[in-house]
């Protein structure tokens, strides 16, 4: 039977990527994921694997290109003033087509905000964050399981799509102690012949994100457009709960998905037929699906630890015909399921009286 | 089962050890968990609290708004408490460091004077095992010999020390049920 532990979420990312089969790992401290570099500290020696703990957080980026160009499965991890340093060293890894994984566990901003939970990186990490015409695949763990589980699931599509990926979670997901089921460990790593490896017997490979002529350039960031097309075609990813019945259907990924949950419940025992739809992949992002639901549902509560950045996703996808309304806190602070039960209440109220 | 236990005290008195120990001894018997410490810049002196949610069903929110079980290992945590609670809930007051009065009438409360229980024992700074044990009679939401067991596999400096651990444990759960005269009022 596999071993299931309790185990904070910090500590599963870090294991899930030991068990994806990472070989290097680069960071620099920063609180609240500190104890996530803590034990890489630990197990990557233990397993014969590279930490190094770099002088700053541009050091693990371009170390980490270094790694992911030599063909490495390679991973960073920061919380979000250390994810914005890293932000040009991101730009070059998209357009160098590096598969790596980074990890950002949010905290509370901007500037140096403080060390609570937040989502406010949003925007930064499912927009591009850096400079040019390019997108990050973004996924958005809810519990320490998937932080395991998605860590692993991240190297796999990095690898993929020869694309940086996202882990976007925030402090209170990587604080939390939660039961995990410990995966089976991936053996057999993907052959990555573009790779840097010394070029003898083989012609050379070039690994850069600059041309000289733009006429040369643009077809290779259509190549990089096509690729992230793709990307939206297969890997939508989401959990839907109640949302047979719903008549107001509440959007929210990682923790403020888990105070959704709790909310809903407590709707549910008042009669109020409320779904939630919770998004595991923030780009890709599942515009189709919340279409398909806002064929029949009208009404759509956003839930975020951000003050309306997730929410104009939303808006995208069902359009601007159906009500949607946000129940948010920002800046640190967690966000409480009657916060949101109050905004579905009073979006019920209003409902009924139309 | 669904109960979610916030305990509330200063840097040092061990709230996130026992807050983890009961997570641990849930999670063993089967039950889902979630255990949410703060974090930062806590200290010694310093405001520290944990939320432990403890379910048959999947757990929804990390944190906890109206706790349904709390210990409250000093004053300044009893304040803050005592007004969260959820009607019929259960409140562990350490007496030694919280003694002041408790207005709310439609909750149970247990007070144990668990740094004086502890300091006969000959360690005060086991008064956080006293008060968990006091928690246990109140509410059994595990049994105590799987909070021992649970106790064995945490870090402890010593065995000297992890036997004083099981006594303190013991006490407060002794001390409690002879004690239990639930006084809403006082």
């Amino acid at each position: 039977m596999p071993k299931k532990i309790l185990m904070a979420g910090n500590i599963a990312i870090a294991e899930g990527a030991i068990l994806a089969g990472c070989q290097a790992y680069f960071g620099y401290p920063i609180t609240p994921q500190n104890e996530l570099l803590e034990h890489m500290a630990k197990r990557m020696p233990e397993e014969g694997r590279v930490f190094v703990q770099t002088e700053s957080e541009l050091a693990a980026i371009s170390m980490l290109y270094g790694a992911a160009a030599a063909g490495c499965r390679a991973m960073t991890s920061t919380s979000s003033p250390g994810f914005s340093l890293q932000q040009e060293g991101i730009s070059y890894m998209a357009g160098a087509e590096l598969p790596a994984v980074l990890v950002n566990v949010m905290r509370g901003g901007p500037g140096l905000g403080n060390i609570g939970g937040a989502q406010g990186d949003y925007f930064q990490a499912t927009k591009g964050g850096g400079h040019g015409d390019y997108r990050l695949i973004n996924l958005a763990p809810a519990s320490a399981q998937e932080m395991m589980d998605l860590t692993m699931l991240a190297f796999e599509l990095a690898d993929k799509y020869r694309n940086p990926v996202v882990l976007l979670t925030d402090g209170f997901l990587g604080q939390a102690m939660e039961p995990v089921i410990i995966r089976q460990p991936v053996t057999e790593l993907p052959d990555k012949p573009w790779a840097i490896t010394g070029a003898a017997g083989r012609p050379k490979n070039v690994i850069n994100s600059f041309e000289m002529e733009p006429a040369n350039f643009q077809p290779r960031v259509s190549l990089l457009l096509q690729k992230f097309e793709r990307i939206k075609q297969n890997e939508v990813r989401y959990q839907g709960i109640h949302l047979d019945d719903a008549s107001l259907v509440i959007v929210a990924y990682g923790s403020a998905s888990r105070s959704a949950l709790t909310a809903l419940k407590m709707a549910r025992q008042k009669g109020l037929r409320v779904g939630l739809l919770r998004p595991i992949t923030l780009f890709p992002f599942p515009y189709q699906i919340l279409a398909d639901l806002a064929q029949k549902v009208s009404d759509f509560l956003v839930a975020e630890l951000s003050s309306g950045q997730f929410i104009e996703d939303v808006k995208l996808a069902v359009g601007l015909d159906k009500r949607v309304e946000l129940a948010s806190q920002y800046g640190g602070v967690p966000l409480a399921p009657e916060t949101i039960l109050e905004t579905i209440e009073r979006m019920s109220k209003v409902t009924i009286g139309r | 089962m669904h109960e979610e236990l916030i305990i509330g005290g200063f840097g040092g008195q061990g709230v996130l050890f026992i807050g983890r120990l009961l997570a641990e001894a849930a999670f063993r018997e089967g039950h889902e968990v979630v255990f949410m410490p703060s974090y930062g810049a806590e200290k010694r002196g310093g405001t520290v609290w944990c939320h432990v949610t403890i379910s048959d069903e999947e757990i929804g929110s990390l944190f906890i708004t109206k706790p349904t079980m709390a210990i409250a290992m000093n004053s300044a945590s009893l304040i803050k408490l005592e007004p969260m609670m959820k009607p019929e809930s259960l409140l562990v007051v350490n007496q030694s460091l919280a003694p002041q009065e408790i207005s709310r009438a439609d909750i149970q409360v247990v007070s144990v004077p668990a740094n004086d229980l502890a300091a006969e024992l000959g360690d005060s700074s086991v008064s956080n095992l006293v008060a968990l044990g006091a928690l246990l009679a109140g509410r059994p939401v595990v049994p105590l010999a799987s909070l021992t067991t649970a106790l064995e596999g945490m870090p402890a400096k010593n065995k000297e020390l992890l036997q004083l651990n099981k006594r303190a444990l013991e006490v407060g759960y002794t001390r409690a049920q002879k004690d239990a005269v639930p006084h809403g009022r006082r």
